[in-house]
């Protein structure tokens, strides 16, 4: 009888309070998540921030095509992320949530993994260029020169630019970097949240002249974009784009672009997603007719990050100019895809076509998690080998080839 | 398990089975259970934790317990008695401990939720998005830990160092949940998730 009399005043207590508190935000990821979708349990996959060993996991069921081989580089680089490569060959690793950058010397064979820097924040760019590391931070860019012959001490940067993350919104606030063949550092400014509007700069590719640290805009209406490259004959900009979630499992595709233009391009972002689909929200009273069309719908979800253009030597001729994309893999649908390496090839009139090239890391579509690693950027080594990192995990895998 | 793990046969047997499972981990949960033995002077045997302000660690997802060790020894999370325990682990250290909690089951909690607690309890969980990443029935899952049965003075002290910003938080999303938390619902969820029993 006094449980009953509790529970009755508490259940009457508890209305009001019910009503009058504010509730507490959401998790940033759930963030558009309609109505419908409430009581959906999708939910994205942290990383092992204590890393793997390569031999606790089945790295000997990936699959590559005929003549290929893909085996463990490396392991012990928690969170390996972005992937760049020193003129004498040091293989530099970033991160996001590990707040490090990590450098690995090929010592004939044994490799050794050095801690660059520690204590960073967000450090998820880096690109390589005549002799200097350049770091780009949740909020900066900082150059680090001479890096390769100071892996042991390699002190502090000088900053290159800051003020790049003035809301410190959640949402997708690390960034890509990569040096252009202009000289200028390119990187994305990522949307604040799954489908919000963006403020100044943000959900945008943007680009800065080191020298002089002035940013100019590369392109707009870009979600969130981990991964770019030039193509190596036409010099172009290619770049993958992560499209929103809670839109149900097949749509809005991520995508591949190609600014072709010299003007700067809008790819839609929060009115138009795929070059074809009207935001429900924002994209009322709008057309996509406005803004420009992706190169290449990748899936749905699929979450491309690493994207590089082959231009080595090792592999087969018609690999030359292809582009090699790294799926994260799909968390925002009740069937999974993704978690592979895809090979962008090109037809007679530059049309790009995708099919796998890596796979075997997803196991089981329905499972959660259904995959045992997840492939994040990619590098092709002087050898023309083709590294790839995968931040599940902290390996660093390497694809070669050879005529039997 | 961990008594069949001690066969290396069996241990090569068990780790190729996990090889084909998903999100099986292979780390060595017997040199886990042997590094845990520190441990159990403030976490007790096997896990279960018999002080009220200390966590008990059986049955909680195995990337939880790593991910906390790794802020421990990080500087992220800072505690005057984990803070020097974790200094000296290496991931593979933090691996094996994790597989080793993870394998025991956690014991049904000794604490009694009142019942105005149970009654609002629930509602508070979706009200606050605790189940939103916790899980709907607050077992935790890969690197959420599990909230079901957990010591209450714990769940309290973390509470408020979320709200207050000085708790360690990989992505800003409990320290964002937790600004709405008042001191009346801190005590009730406290109250609700230390007697959630086992399921």
């Amino acid at each position: 009888m006094t449980h009953l009399i509790a529970a009755a005043i508490a259940a009457a207590f508890a209305v009001p309070v019910l009503a009058q508190a504010p509730a507490s935000p959401p998790p940033s990821w759930h963030q558009g998540k309609p109505p419908a979708q409430q009581e959906s349990t999708l939910h994205p996959f942290a990383p092992h921030m204590t890393g793997r060993s390569a031999k606790d996991l089945p790295v000997n069921t990936l699959k590559a095509p005929e003549g290929f081989k893909v085996e463990v580089w490396t392991d012990g680089i928690p969170e390996a992320r972005s992937l760049a490569l020193g003129d004498k060959g040091t293989v530099f690793v970033s991160n996001r949530n590990a707040k490090s950058v990590y450098a690995v010397v090929d010592n004939g064979g044994k490799r050794e993994v050095k801690t660059l820097f520690t204590g960073l924040d967000a450090p998820n760019g880096i690109a390589f260029s005549k002799g200097t590391l350049y770091v780009a931070e949740r909020g900066r860019i900082t150059r680090h020169d001479g890096i390769e012959s100071k892996l042991d001490s390699p002190g502090e940067g000088k900053v290159v630019v800051d003020n790049l993350d003035p809301n410190r919104a959640a949402g997708h606030f690390w960034k890509f970097l990569a040096m252009g063949p202009d000289g200028k550092l390119y990187f994305n400014i990522g949307a604040p949240g799954n489908i919000v509007m963006p403020s100044y700069m943000e959900a945008s590719i943007m680009r800065v002249d080191p020298a002089k640290g002035v940013l100019e805009t590369v392109a707009l209406g870009v979600r969130n974009s981990v991964g770019f490259d030039w193509h190596p004959k036409t010099k172009e900009l290619w770049f993958t784009n992560h499209a929103r979630d809670w839109l149900g499992d097949d749509s809005p595709n991520d995508t591949l672009h190609r600014v072709a233009a010299k003007t700067v391009p809008n790819f839609g972002y929060p009115f138009c997603h795929q070059g074809d689909t009207l935001d429900p929200q924002y994209g009322k009273n709008r057309s996509c007719a406005e803004f420009a069309k992706p190169a290449l719908k990748l899936g749905a979800h699929i979450a491309p990050l690493g994207m590089r253009f082959y231009n080595g030597k090792m592999f087969p001729a018609e690999y030359q100019n292809n582009a090699f994309i790294a799926m994260h893999g799909s968390w925002n649908r009740t069937t999974k895809q993704g978690y592979n390496v895809m090979r962008v090839s090109f037809d007679d009139k530059g049309q790009p076509k995708m099919q796998p090239f890596i796979t075997g890391f997803m196991t089981d579509e329905k499972a959660d998690p259904p995959m045992w690693g997840r492939p994040v950027d990619l590098l092709v080594m002087k050898d023309g080998s083709l590294l790839f990192s995968d931040d599940y995990n902290g390996i660093l895998y390497r694809v070669s080839y050879s005529k039997k | 398990m961990i008594s069949k793990l001690r066969d290396r046969n069996a241990a090569a047997l068990a780790v190729a089975f996990f090889f084909f499972g998903v999100g099986a981990q292979a780390a060595d949960a017997e040199a886990g259970r042997v590094k845990a033995q520190v441990c159990a002077a403030c976490h007790g045997n096997e896990g279960t934790s018999s002080d009220p302000a200390l966590p008990s660690l059986a049955g909680q997802p195995a990337q939880a317990i790593a991910m906390q060790l790794y802020q421990f020894r990080e500087g992220n999370r800072k505690n005057p008695q984990m803070s020097p325990m974790a200094a000296n682990l290496s991931n593979a250290d933090m691996n094996n401990l994790a597989d080793y909690y993870a394998s025991l089951k956690a014991t049904p909690p000794k604490h009694q939720s009142s019942p105005a607690s149970k009654a609002s309890g629930p509602d508070l969980a979706k009200k606050f998005n605790c189940s939103q990443c916790h899980g709907p029935a607050l077992l935790g899952q890969q690197h959420i830990p599990r909230l079901a049965g957990q010591q209450p003075e714990y769940l309290r002290v973390q509470l408020k160092g979320f709200k207050a910003g000085t708790r360690s938080d990989m992505d800003g999303n409990m320290t964002a949940a937790a600004q709405a938390l008042s001191d009346k619902d801190i005590d009730v969820l406290v109250d609700y998730l230390a007697g959630l029993g086992a399921q």
